[in-house]
């Protein structure tokens, strides 16, 4: 059964255009260029009860406003969106009790207070009943561990900390949809397994329905079984992530790090090199030919120190634009 | 039954105001030491005023039909009422337009608005307490020659009026604020010159009857000497029962006007509303 439905959902924005310059500054005093900028340009696609799915895509590429349409911020355009059988943007308070959106670097914390009065002030909020919201809160600081800073005030709160609390915070409710707007940024490697962990273990345990986007390959890797992939406000891919990464991500990175230096030439002659910046060598392998490559870098070439890299997801989504045709 | 159940939804829906106002009075106490420099500002501000009218005005002159008495206590109860009166958070709302933190009230299930007249509320009460404190001092040790109203249906409508012109100032100062919907980077010189306008005419400057007959009749169909000027006069004694009653009900009709507007514009800010930055 659909949970989330999207069809042919548009929102574009006026942004206003200055010239550079004080001259620039003066002229927009007097009269304004504006330009429509199509964030979102006709998408459609429908989630089920349950799904973890994660939204990828360069920056600027629509998914942050896609989320903010299906969180009801924002008035599409065009199209229509149906969450829970709700249309967001009317703002219904039924709705909205069973949802949230989490962005990762915004906060909704009382800066100066401890998070627990956050919490509080969300339980009330949110309607929920004492005994609900003493166990909630119970399971998400234990899965969390954070039972010993509720207490602190948030701005003394490390960033790791405080991200904890914030989903805790959006949490409190038990939403069935719930928004993750790049939960892991900036968090250390240790504090982003955790962070999957607990995602996982909340879709697991409260049968929710998540929708993630992420800059990291891991999270979405680790998280999500189907992607969907947006770049300028459209729909470029929409499946399973096995797939993507065997159609997309077909190569890997070798990069290398010279003992002295040796003809650009002598490089070309073993691998396709495509960066040089003396002493380091980035080379690109598709992934059948790694080892054989790398036998092949380490035998004729003077090396300090090499690494096998998976590409970027941003790599990956580069590349699928350049050139390479996504149908 | 039925009732029982209504009456238990509706305190829940309260208590999510009672925390917002819980929240509100602890962020207040936070910080000591700004919470008392802005306590002692408004004291010094009211002394400050006190001896300027004593010198301007010596015992048993009249200044436009006022002896000093009337006049000091106009002035000192103008810079009283107006602390908690011409004081609301809601210039804060600008700010969370702007910035995009409205976005974090947008998805919860909590009005807006009511959530910003419940952070009134321990804003009020803190201002009236201090101002409470400032006035007794001023009292115990200057014995100034103020007028003390006795008449208790008198100060009884004076809390009326002065409650109407808190709500009145409120939803006046949101709809301002909500102007950040539209001029996000624009937020502070249009709230500046509104607020010397509204300032001058709720009367804080001077008693607004020494104006010309007819500009003053203009006034009172408008809805700014309602903050200030009528809940003062009706402490005064100034004004009839018909003429008191005749103001609130002018008040009424401002409030109505200005919770609609507040209302209408935001209904309409938000579908412009783009979330910047969050």
């Amino acid at each position: 059964m659909s949970i989330i439905t999207v069809k042919n959902l548009k929102k574009h924005f006026q942004v206003h255009k200055k010239e550079p310059g004080l001259l620039g500054s003066v002229k927009s005093l007097v009269k304004r260029k504006y330009e429509t900028v199509r964030a979102v340009d006709n998408i459609s696609f429908n989630i089920n009860e349950g799904e973890l799915v994660g939204f990828i895509g360069p920056n600027g590429a629509g998914k942050t406003t896609t989320l903010k349409c299906l969180s009801g911020l924002l008035y599409p355009t065009s199209g229509s969106v149906s969450v829970l059988n709700y249309t967001p943007w009317d703002r219904k308070p039924e709705f909205q009790k069973q949802f949230a959106l989490v962005m990762g670097q915004k906060n909704q914390l009382w800066w100066d207070l401890p998070a627990m009065e956050t919490f509080i002030l969300n339980k009330e909020i949110y309607e929920v009943p004492d005994e609900k919201f003493k166990k909630t809160l119970t399971e998400l600081t234990r899965l969390l561990e954070v039972e010993d800073i509720l207490e602190v005030q948030v701005r003394k709160l490390s960033l790791g900390q405080r991200m904890k609390c914030e989903l805790i915070a959006a949490l409190l409710h038990t939403p069935k949809v719930l928004f993750l707007d790049e939960p892991t940024i900036g968090l250390d490697v240790v504090m982003q397994k955790k962070m999957r962990d607990f995602i996982k273990e909340y879709n697991r345990r409260y049968k929710s329905t998540i929708i993630l986007t992420s800059h990291y390959m891991g999270d979405v890797k680790e998280l999500c079984e189907r992607v969907v992939v947006i770049d300028k406000g459209k729909i470029v891919f929409d499946g399973k992530l096995e797939e993507i990464i065997k159609k997309f991500a077909d190569h890997k990175l070798i990069s290398v790090v010279l003992a002295k230096e040796i003809d650009p030439k002598k490089l070309e002659e073993v691998a396709e090199v495509k960066e040089f910046d003396y002493p380091r060598v980035m080379i690109s392998v598709k992934r059948k030919d790694v080892s054989a490559v790398t036998a092949k870098i380490l035998d004729k070439l003077p090396v300090a120190d090499l690494n096998i890299e998976e590409p970027s997801i941003e790599e990956i989504i580069r590349e699928l634009f350049t050139g390479k045709n996504y149908a | 039954m039925k009732r029982l159940f209504e009456n238990c939804l509706r305190a829940r829906i309260m208590r999510k105001y009672l925390q917002v106002i819980r929240i509100t009075f602890q962020e207040y106490f936070v910080y000591r030491l700004n919470f008392i420099f802005w306590r002692l500002r408004a004291f010094i501000q009211l002394l400050v005023l006190y001896f300027l009218w004593l010198a301007v005005i010596p015992q048993g002159t009249t200044i436009f039909g006022y002896d000093q008495a009337k006049i000091l206590t106009y002035i000192l109860g103008t810079s009283i009422i107006r602390s908690f009166i011409l004081s609301s958070r809601s210039v804060d709302v600008a700010g969370e337009v702007s910035s995009g933190v409205l976005s974090n009230f947008l998805l919860k299930p909590i009005n807006y608005l009511g959530r910003w007249l419940a952070k009134d509320i321990p804003d009020k009460i803190l201002n009236l307490f201090f101002s409470i404190i400032g006035v007794s001092l001023i009292l115990i040790f200057l014995r100034p020659p103020i007028i003390i109203q006795n008449n208790p249906l008198i100060i009884f409508l004076t809390i009326i009026t002065i409650i109407l012109g808190m709500i009145l100032f409120f939803y006046l100062s949101f709809s301002l604020s909500l102007s950040a919907f539209w001029t996000p980077e624009n937020v502070w010189p249009p709230r500046f010159l509104a607020m010397i306008i509204i300032e001058f005419l709720a009367g804080s400057l001077f008693p607004l009857d020494i104006l010309p007959a007819g500009v003053f009749k203009t006034l009172k169909l408008l809805p700014f000497t309602y903050l200030l000027f009528f809940p003062l006069n009706v402490y005064l004694g100034k004004l009839t029962l018909q003429e008191i009653f005749i103001g609130i009900f002018i008040s009424l009709f401002w409030i109505l006007v200005f919770w609609q507007l507040a209302k209408a514009l935001f209904r309409l800010g938000v579908k412009s509303y783009v979330a910047w930055g969050r």
